[in-house]
């Protein structure tokens, strides 16, 4: 067991590292400059001012030499100052970490948990009513787009309840029922395609798993069905269900920056697009280093957790 | 001790009270985008422009809405006969943010700041006229100029005035702005919002009237109209038309507008076929009609434009004056034919990434192509537009630029030879002649006559047809008094308003 553990923390070493490096090549690829960019389409510079801003940011010098001094001082925990700005860029991440993280926890709860009990449920009616409609409504649920669900949310919403402060950020520490207040419709319209995706997964599970010897034998030892549902099958159908939650949560980073755009919620999302529409360079590295560090933990616990519910990997 | 829990009650409900009216003269703000950085003299982009111009900072002068020019932090100032020296008497019982006095050495060493390499400001080239900043005493200051300079009281209303101590330092105002103005700066949440609270120590007494502002950072359109309807946005300021028609006459919700001093254009490439041509470029202009691209593109919210601003009244000349603005695709084909060009002429067009000018680049591209041209449209991200466009990689472009109170503010740049954004790469010697005669004249009478010339000039054969002046709108709640949408898109009227 251990062995498999720090066989992924090493995977996770070597990503991490390569990340870093692809990264730097291609934002450096993308057309525009981090200068030019700054300075705009209409203002007046000359070259010769734009060569000394060059030297300011310390973009005039090799991109060799400008990976190994940003690699050396990450490695030391710094990751260099807000082009923009001049803030460290850990400062930036750390203020727009949070609202991402309670957005993902969020969607993530409502998508994940109620995928089980509706997931088990239509493998239990299988074919019937119940089933159908509930299949329709998950493929309805992938098929729209956050973004597109996020303004009707806010339009009905605004129209059934002007009072309802449902745009921005506030922190749950300062102002709890505020920030729950704004964090519903995000959560349910990052949540929807999630909980659709899910349950299709665990209703396919389920009946797989239902169709299994051990489930006929639970059966006729006379359990009751909830029983044998809940307690046997389940536990199988869980493998592919926790793979898939590791991967919906890349999932959920990707659709936090459309949905955060459209709730005007400062986080990590809406960090990454303003660092990249401004060529923001260390800001983009290390925001993303952050975030590929976030989806290879979530994989490394999911990994833990298939040893926790599948004994057979333990071996 | 009954009584004195009801006291300490009573007490307590009076200041949730206060704190609460206090707060709700906090102005809220749905702004579409966050400033990106707060040093007024490295800033250049419109989201920064708005918070800190007239709220945070002050300059020598101002603008006022009609665009002229009024004391700023000088109360008066006089100028050589020889117009090449200018005393300015400072306000007195200015104070800055940090409760340090604003002297004359401030001033000084702010126009030092802008105009040192080191700093590397973009708006130096507005002081290329300074030959030297001097304190005469603590409230006078004296500007030495090496030529006289028309524009320089206009371009000193966009010279921050910062604190002496700041000269040197590159970084601390981009993160922590210290001025003069109405408000102060309290907290930039970037991406979320950036907090000013009233300068209880302004100068004007009685100003400003609202507690603070906050800009909201609310990128989604759609999200900030939510907002101003449901009352969490007081102001949604600077919008564009398709926004401002969707809010007209909703509840609560009152429009201001002006013309706006930003112009959208097609730039056209000089130095290589065929917009080397002057025919081909008057081709262009007979091609376009002005009028249906108000009418498609801005739903009718602006006017068919000239290389001025109709806002500017003390110079644009009517464009019923141009000849080429009367839309003739058969005179434009005439001309591509005396020009010596092969018909259909293929080009491409670069495309700003902003809804409007894809609208206006669309309907453009079938007038063109109705008169003898081929247009490809080519849609660009910001940063690759704005690349190609420095480094004059294209053959036409589509785009918006901000106007300037000064002709020679936007003139002298953009189409003097060798002018800093004269990205066209075109080069005239009578609009030099004209340029330079002008820049340096006194006599306001016989600027006008030069301006008028150069304006004649270019609207036909120039190196950009100006297409139109948009109206410029601002969305408010109602309750919100005194506020008025500027040409320039500053926000200075917020130190007189009231909510």
């Amino acid at each position: 067991m251990n062995r498999v553990l720090l066989a992924r923390l090493i995977d996770l070493v070597i990503v991490l590292f390569g990340v870093s490096i692809i990264v730097f090549l291609m934002i450096r690829m993308i057309p525009g400059d981090a200068v030019a960019i700054m300075l705009g389409a209409n203002t007046e510079i000359t070259p010769e001012r734009m060569a000394e801003l060059n030297r300011r940011v310390g973009l005039d010098r090799p991109i060799i030499e400008q990976y190994l001094l940003w690699a050396g001082s990450a490695l030391r925990g710094d990751f260099g100052t807000s082009l923009w700005t001049g803030r460290p860029v850990s400062t930036e991440i750390l203020l727009h970490l949070w609202p991402t993280l309670e957005l993902t926890f969020l969607s993530l709860l409502v998508g994940a948990v109620l995928a089980v009990p509706v997931g088990c449920l239509m493998a239990q009616t299988r074919g019937g009513a119940a089933d159908v409609v509930m299949r329709v409504s998950a493929i309805a649920g992938l098929t729209i787009p956050s973004f597109w669900l996020g303004i009707v949310l806010i339009l009905l919403l605004s129209s059934w309840a002007p009072g309802f402060a449902s745009l921005g950020y506030v922190p749950f520490s300062e102002d709890p029922v505020g920030n729950l207040q704004r964090m519903v419709l995000p959560a349910f319209a990052l949540a929807l395609p999630i909980l659709a995706n899910l349950s299709r997964l665990v209703r396919s599970a389920m009946l797989d798993a239902l169709g299994q010897d051990y489930v006929r034998t639970a059966r006729a030892k006379g359990l009751p069905e909830r029983r044998v549902v809940y307690k046997h099958a389940l536990r199988n159908a869980l493998i592919p269900f926790l793979t898939s939650v590791g991967i919906m949560t890349g999932y959920l980073l990707g659709g936090a920056i459309v949905v955060e755009q459209v709730f005007a919620i400062p986080g990590l999302g809406r960090l990454i697009l303003g660092a990249i529409a401004e060529r923001n360079y260390p800001l983009i590295q290390a925001t993303i280093l952050v975030v590929t560090a976030g989806f290879v933990f979530v994989n490394f616990l999911v990994d833990f957790l298939y040893i926790v519910v599948d004994p057979r990997v333990r071996a | 001790m009954v009584r004195s829990a009801l006291r300490s009650a009573i007490g307590a409900g009076f200041m949730v009270a206060a704190m609460a009216s206090a707060s709700a003269q906090v102005l809220e703000i749905g702004a579409d985008n966050g400033p990106t950085g707060l040093d007024p003299h490295l800033i250049t982009a419109f989201p920064s422009f708005m918070v800190v111009n007239g709220n945070i900072y002050e300059g020598l002068t101002a603008v006022d809405r009609d665009l002229k020019i009024v004391p700023g932090l000088a109360e008066s100032w006089t100028v050589a006969p020889d117009g090449k020296a200018y005393t300015f008497k400072l306000r007195q019982g200015v104070k800055f943010h940090d409760g340090s006095a604003m002297e004359a050495q401030d001033v000084v060493a702010s126009i030092n700041r802008v105009l040192s390499k080191d700093i590397a400001s973009p708006l130096a080239s507005r002081l290329s006229a300074v030959e030297s900043a001097n304190a005469v005493d603590a409230t006078t200051v004296e500007l030495k100029l090496k030529e006289p300079s028309a524009a320089l009281l206009s371009s000193l209303a966009t010279i921050a005035i910062v604190p002496g101590s700041m000269e040197a330092n590159k970084d601390a105002l981009q993160k922590a702005p210290v001025g003069t103005g109405p408000f102060k700066f309290q907290e930039w949440q970037p991406n979320g919002f950036i907090l000013l609270t009233k300068n209880e120590a302004y100068w004007d007494k009685g100003m400003p009237k609202l507690a603070g502002l906050k800009f909201n950072i609310v990128p989604e359109s759609a999200t900030r109209q939510v907002g101003l309807s449901n009352g969490q946005y007081a102001l949604l300021p600077n919008i564009d038309a398709a926004t401002a028609l969707q809010l007209k006459g909703k509840p609560n919700v009152k429009l201001s507008e002006t013309m706006d001093l930003a112009y959208t254009l097609i730039g056209m490439n000089v130095s290589k076929p065929p917009f080397d041509n002057p025919k081909v470029r008057e081709a262009v202009n007979y091609a376009i009609n002005r009028q249906e691209i108000v009418d498609a593109a801005l739903f009718g919210a602006g006017v068919p434009g000239g290389p001025l601003s109709p806002a500017l009244k003390n110079w644009a000349l009517d464009v019923s004056k141009f000849a080429c603005y009367k839309p003739d695709p058969a005179k434009a084909q005439a001309l591509l034919k005396e020009a010596g060009v092969a018909t259909p002429v293929s080009v491409t067009m670069k495309v700003l990434p902003r809804q409007d000018i894809k609208d206006i680049a669309q309907v453009v591209q079938e007038q063109l192509n109705k008169a003898g041209f081929k247009v490809e449209l080519v849609n660009q991200e910001q940063g690759q537009f704005i690349q190609d466009w420095r480094n004059s990689n294209f053959d036409l472009f589509a785009s918006i630029n901000a106007g300037q109170p000064d002709p020679d503010d936007y003139f002298y740049r953009t189409f003097r030879t060798g002018g800093s954004t004269n990205v066209f790469k075109y080069s005239d010697a009578e609009i030099d002649g004209l340029l330079d005669q002008a820049r340096t004249q006194q006599d306001q009478a016989a600027r006008k006559t030069a301006y008028d010339k150069v304006q004649q000039k270019l609207a036909c054969s120039g190196p950009v047809a100006h297409l139109t002046y948009g109206t410029l709108f601002s969305a408010m709640n109602s309750k919100l008094q005194a506020f008025e949408t500027m040409p320039n898109r500053s926000l200075l009227m917020l130190r007189n308003a009231s909510y």
